[in-house]
Order: C-alpha cells, then structure tokens, then sequence
C-alpha cells in the first residue's frame, strides 16, 4: 500500500475560461445563464473528487471555483465537466483553458472579486456578478465551509481594494468621463436638460449614460425630423425641428453636438448670448462633431466647459493610466490577504480533533482491508486490489466530509463536538493497532479531556450549526 | 490656565489641520473624519476656557486682543460644525482647522488675556458688537473656503486636467450655491455688528463713526460684500466672479486681523481713551 495513510488536505481549485484565453464565441457557449446554473451545480458535486462548488459565469470569463479531494483529479474532472455541456460545440481546448490550485486559485478569486483580472480594471460589476453566483450555489447546496469563507472572504478584500486603492473611482469610457464631468459641474442631475443635436451611435451612448445617471428632461433635434421623431421616441425625449432648435438652446444645461457640418453650429458669440439669457448659469457642451461643432473659443467663456470627444477619450485614457498603477496597490492587499487566508486554511488540517479522527478512521480501514486481503479477499487481481483501496477511502472521506465541515467552521473553538467526537470514537486512547505513531504524535497526547460532566454536553446532540451555508 | 486650554485647543486645531492635509493627499475618508472630531474637540477645550475666562472675570471679557483672536477662531469652527450639520463638506475643514489654528497661536503669543476690562467697555454692548461682528467674519470665512475650492475646481475642469480633489467635493453649482448662501448669512451679522459698534460709539464717545481703521476695514468689506450680494441677487453675479469677490472680502478680513492691530493704534487694537 503506496498510498498516503490518511485522505489528502482538500485544495481550492479554479478551472476555467476568460476573456484573454479564450474567444466570445467559446465564452458564449460555455456560459452559465444563472438562472440555469442550478442543475449544473448538482451535475458538478457528483464529481467524484469534488467536494464544493461554485460556478460563475460572466460575458467575460466562466470559471468553476472548486473544493477538492485531489488536485490533479478534480482539475481533470472539471475540464471533462465543461466540455461535456449540452450547448458546447466548439471544444475549448487546453489552450483556452487554465486551471489553478491552491494559493493561486485563492489569489485568484481574489482578484477577480477585486476586479484586477477583469477586462476594464477596477470595472463595478465583477463583485455583485461572483456575490449572485455564490448565492445561487449556496442556496443550491454546493457551498461548504472552505468556499463559504473563501468568498465572504473576497467580498472582504474587493471591498478594501475599492476603499484603499484608487481603481475604482476614475470613469474610463467617454459616456461615463462625460456623466463624471456632468456630476462636477452640477447639482442634481435629475433636474437638468440635455439637447442632442444630430444623431450617431456614440451621441445615442452618451445620451444612454446620462439617463441611467438620472437625466429626466432631453431634447433631440436632427435636420431630418422624422429621424428626431424616432430617437425622441426611444428615450422618452422631446423632438424639436433643426429650424427651431437655436430658440432653445438657453433651456438646455448639457448641449450635445453631433452633426456633420462645416459651419459650426455654436460660436463664442452666441454661446455668449446663450448665456447671457440663461442668467450665467452653468452649461456643459460636449462636441462630438468632425469638424468641430462648437467653437472651441467657448471655452473661455465663464460658466460654460466645453468638451470635444477628444478631450473625453483624453481623460478616459489618463484615468486608466491612474487605474493600472493603483491596480499595483490592489495586487499588494491581495498578496496580503491571500497569505492570511492560507494561513486559516492549513490551519484547518491541524485541528487535533480532526486529525486524530482521520487518523482513527483511517487506522480502521487499513486494518479490515489487511484482515481482508489475507482471507477472503486473497485472490482478488491487483485492479480488484486498487479498486478496493479507492472505494474503502472514498466512503470514509464521504462519511467525515459533514462532521469535518462542521468542525472546521470553528477550528479548536467548539469544544462541544470537540469532546463528543473524542468520546464517540475513542481518540483520547493510545494510537496504535498496527500503525506505529509518526511525527504527529504529540497532537495525539494533548492531555486527555474528560467528557463526563462537562457542563453543556447535553447540547450535543441538538447543538444547531452556527454558519451552515445555505 | 486659560493658556494652557488655549495651548492644548491649538493643538488640537493642529492636529486636525493635520488630519485635513493627509485627507487632500489620500483622499481617505478617515481623515477627514479624523479631523472633524478633532476640531470638534479644540471647540469643547476653547468654549471652556471662555466658560472659566468669564467666569473668572466675572464679565464676557472680549475687550483684548488676546482674547477675541481666539474667540474668532472659536466662532469659525463653530459655525463649521454646524454647517457640516447640514451639508457635508469635510473639505471645508482643511481651510478652518489652519485658521483657527493661526488665531489661536496669536492669540496665545499676546499673552494671558488680563480679566479687568477698561471701564469704557464694561457694557453689554461689547459682548454683543464683537460677537455679532466675529460671527459675520467667521462665515465669511466660510465663503472663503468655498470659494477657493470653486476656483479650483473649476480651473480643472477648464484645462480638462481633473485631479481627486474635485472627486471629492461637491459639484461646482453646489460650491457657488453655498457662496450664496454664506453671503447672505454673515452679511447681516456684520451689518449688525458695524451698527451695534456706532451706536455704542455714539453712546459712550459721542460720535458714530471715527475713522478708527478697523471701522475703515470693516467698511470697505461690508462694501464689497454688498456689492457681491447685489450682483448676486439681482445682475445673476455668480461662479468665478463672485468667488474672487468673496475671496478678495476675506483677505482684507484676515490681514487686519493678522497685521493690522500691528501697524494702526485704535480702539480696536486695545487703546481706549
């Protein structure tokens, strides 16, 4: 018997697929919509090696974070699980997949949840997408003690990163510098009135950000006035005709320019005289126009900031020029945080109860299989052997997975089923029955506990766990 | 005893000047927090000492310099906290914890405050002119703070270089919103303060006006500030030229109080005849 004596320290496991190794038609395919991500939660804990399971699944990545009774096993049988969905017909191959243990596959929950490996650093959505997939597992079931903590965990960290590093708060699209710089100049932009002037997809996305932010009040005026109709239509907007649209520029708080024009539609002169009308208070333009729409001499003006597209797409890449070296600080707490959490998970493994129990157990097993093997097993082959061998360890890793769980959710502090277990199995008593003691030996001659008359025994049996996941 | 409050006040004031600078660099909320409870605490020690200080002499002794230095600093951040009662503009601190600071070093660098007023100003009409007049010029400081971080903010957005200060503030509106609403709270305090100052004037030295040169001071702010509130209310003044008005107000508020009691003999600067 070459195997090691008693059932391997379970690994954190990460298998998946992201946006740098693999394409959106593979990402497509492999996805997990959440609302089917149940039954494939279920499908992923008959894996014979594994023994959590959380499945998250965004339009940039598809990654099953794993718990694990062998390493090697678990990588190998998750692969086989994502190639083997019902919609996948492109095959990733080993290429598009990567696969983390341990330490790695921590840190790299981590990072995702901190939003370091995403596409746009420090993008917000990450966090509330890995929190409704942890959900949908935990009500599910495949969520145990180590992933439990594994993801409250990286909520943790992604909110210190968010809080302690600067990666987050710098707008890096031109719709989202654009709302950014509408916030700094105004109040509430709930009461504020925007005017669009012509059409194009990147006025429209503009107009999209703006209203998500709380615009409610938009004009929209086209020289084809069907086409301003339309747009009106889509946004709840006010269509006002090209030849009418001067008369209300002085009602309008965000002006957006996005026509094809070689004459400017706004010079100094009138945005002066705009502003002379709307009592000096504050416009924002933004130019979206080749050639120019607004005069750029506008910007002189008091109280009125003009932006061309430019301008916007300059502010964008400088602030994530700014997000790339906080994403430096945010690499350093994860660093942090990923020695702290492996500290409580070997911790876990050197709990002296659970250690003598698996030793008991395991002393158990060994000696039937040897009593066995020398009588009415003798004859087995050498596969029959090794199928034995799998099968007898697989049924006590089964049997200890729940009560270990429970134990290690409160390592060395529930003494409770501490005692109960050194009473119910006997650990207290010299080790022994054909094992010589190893180098673990001194956890096994902590002194002896004496259960009887403790106070609290009699809440054993009905002592209701105090984080059951799920 | 009052210089030792007034010493450990000013350290606190300090320290939160302190608290307010880390806040600009990192941009961390507990520093700001940090330095709203610390000048919370200058503000208790200071209102204790005014406490003993009157109590001892047994008469709102506001008539030295020593005295209404420090009690200016107080009215600041007094009207800082209950400002950030309202509004939340931890900001503000950065410019009030190194003024009150200031205020209270001159004030401890005049000596200990003696507890006899000069009978010509042993009248109920002192506590009431220097209070009113301070209060005024407490939320003008106010307005000046505001200001200075509207000129920022909106020199930023100007050159298009944005910074994380203007993250952190409120928006521009916001700041010239408050300007407004500063302006017009500490300008009838200070007109009330100017008038109550004439007619005890009149009442005890028989004229309302003596080109004392604090009254001059004082004169030429109420003038620009009326003016500003004017335009403000009325011409639509606003953004950039009202924050250079205001800060223009403040600045002659703040050199006479620093310098001027230096370089001019006057009532105000302890010569009572």
């Amino acid at each position: 018997m070459s195997e090691p004596a008693h059932p391997v320290p379970h690994q954190i496991l990460v298998v998946g697929v992201n946006h740098r190794t693999a394409p959106v038609e593979l990402r497509e395919q492999l996805a997990f919509p959440a609302q089917h991500v149940d039954g494939a939660l279920q499908d992923l804990l008959t894996l014979p090696s594994v023994d959590e399971g959380v499945i998250l699944s965004t339009c940039n990545r598809v990654e099953v974070v794993a718990v694990a009774r062998d390493g090697n096993a678990g990588v190998a049988e998750i692969e086989d699980f994502l190639k083997r969905q019902p919609d996948v017909h492109l095959k990733p191959t080993r290429d598009h997949l990567y696969h983390h243990a341990r330490k790695n596959a921590v840190r790299h929950v981590f990072r995702v949840a901190s939003s370091l490996d995403s596409m746009v650093v420090g993008e917000p959505q990450i966090l509330g997408q890995l929190k409704e997939y942890y959900a949908i597992a935990q009500q599910a079931g495949t969520v145990g003690s180590i992933l439990h903590r594994l993801f409250h965990r990286s909520f943790a960290v992604a909110k210190r990163v968010r809080q302690d590093t600067g990666i987050a708060n710098r707008p890096v699209s031109v719709g989202s510098v654009a709302v950014d710089l509408a916030r700094r100049i105004f109040d509430r932009l709930e009461e504020k009135t925007v005017m669009v002037i012509g059409s194009g997809a990147m006025g429209e996305a503009l107009v999209r950000h703006l209203v998500e932010n709380g615009v409610r009040s938009l004009m929209i005026t086209n020289r084809t006035f069907e086409r301003a109709v339309e747009l009106a239509d889509r946004f709840e907007a006010s269509p006002i005709r090209f030849e009418d649209y001067g008369r209300y520029l002085r009602l309008a708080d965000v002006i957006i320019g996005s026509v094809e024009s070689e004459e400017a539609l706004m010079t100094r002169d009138t945005a002066a005289e705009v502003l002379r009308e709307r009592k000096q208070d504050n416009m924002f333009l933004i130019d979206l126009g080749v050639p120019r729409n607004f005069d750029p001499l506008i910007n002189d003006l008091d109280n009125v900031y003009l932006y061309h597209v430019d301008d916007l797409a300059d502010v964008a890449r400088e602030n994530l020029r700014g997000r790339e070296s906080e994403a430096d600080k945010g690499e350093e707490i994860v660093d942090q945080e990923v020695e702290a959490f492996h500290r409580w998970l070997t911790s876990l493994d050197q709990v002296p109860t659970i250690v003598a129990l698996k030793r008991k157990l395991d002393e158990i097993r060994q000696g039937e299989l040897r009593k066995s093997l020398e009588s009415s097993l003798k004859d087995v082959s050498e596969r029959e052997r090794k199928a034995i061998e799998d099968l007898t360890a697989a049924m006590i890793n089964k049997i200890l997975h729940a009560p270990l769980t429970r134990l290690k959710q409160r390592p060395g502090g529930d003494a409770d089923y501490d005692d109960a277990l050194r009473a119910l199995f006997d650990l207290d008593e010299e080790p022994g029955q054909g094992r010589p003691p190893e180098a673990d030996q001194d956890e096994e001659q902590l002194p002896a506990r004496l259960p009887e008359g403790r106070p609290g025994r009699g809440t054993v049996a009905s002592a209701p766990s105090r984080r059951r996941p799920g | 005893m009052y210089q030792s409050l007034l010493q450990a006040t000013a350290g606190f004031y300090l320290l939160a000047t302190g608290a307010f600078i880390l806040h600009l660099f990192s941009q961390r909320e507990s520093f700001s927090r940090a330095g709203q409870w610390l000048l919370l605490a200058g503000f208790v020690g200071h209102a204790v000492k005014f406490v003993f200080l009157f109590n001892d002499a047994g008469f709102p002794a506001l008539a030295q310099t020593a005295a209404t230095h420090s009690f200016y600093g107080w009215l600041m951040v007094g009207v800082y906290l209950t400002v950030q009662l309202q509004y939340r503009l931890p900001i503000l601190g950065g410019f009030v914890a190194p003024l009150a600071f200031l205020m209270s070093l001159r004030s401890i660098a005049l000596g200990e405050p003696g507890l006899e007023t000069p009978p010509a100003l042993l009248t109920y009409w002192l506590p009431l002119h220097v209070t009113l007049a301070l209060l005024g010029n407490a939320v003008f400081a106010l307005a000046f703070a505001v200001s200075v971080v509207y000129l920022v903010v909106r020199r930023q957005l100007k050159q298009k270089r944005m910074s994380g200060l203007s993250r952190t503030v409120p928006a521009l509106e916001t700041l010239d919103r408050l300007n407004k609403i500063f302006l017009v709270w500490g300008f009838p305090f200070m007109t009330l303060g100017i008038l109550t100052g004439s007619v005890w004037a009149h009442a005890q030295w028989g004229n309302f006006w003596s080109w004392d040169p604090r009254q001059i001071t004082s004169a030429l702010t109420w003038l620009l500030y009326g003016i500003l509130l004017h335009g403000r209310l009325t011409a639509g003044w606003r953004g950039r030229k009202a924050a250079v008005w205001t800060i223009a107000g403040f600045l002659i508020v703040l050199g006479y109080f620093l310098w001027g009691d230096a370089f001019f003999l006057s009532r105000h600067g302890g010569r009572f005849e």
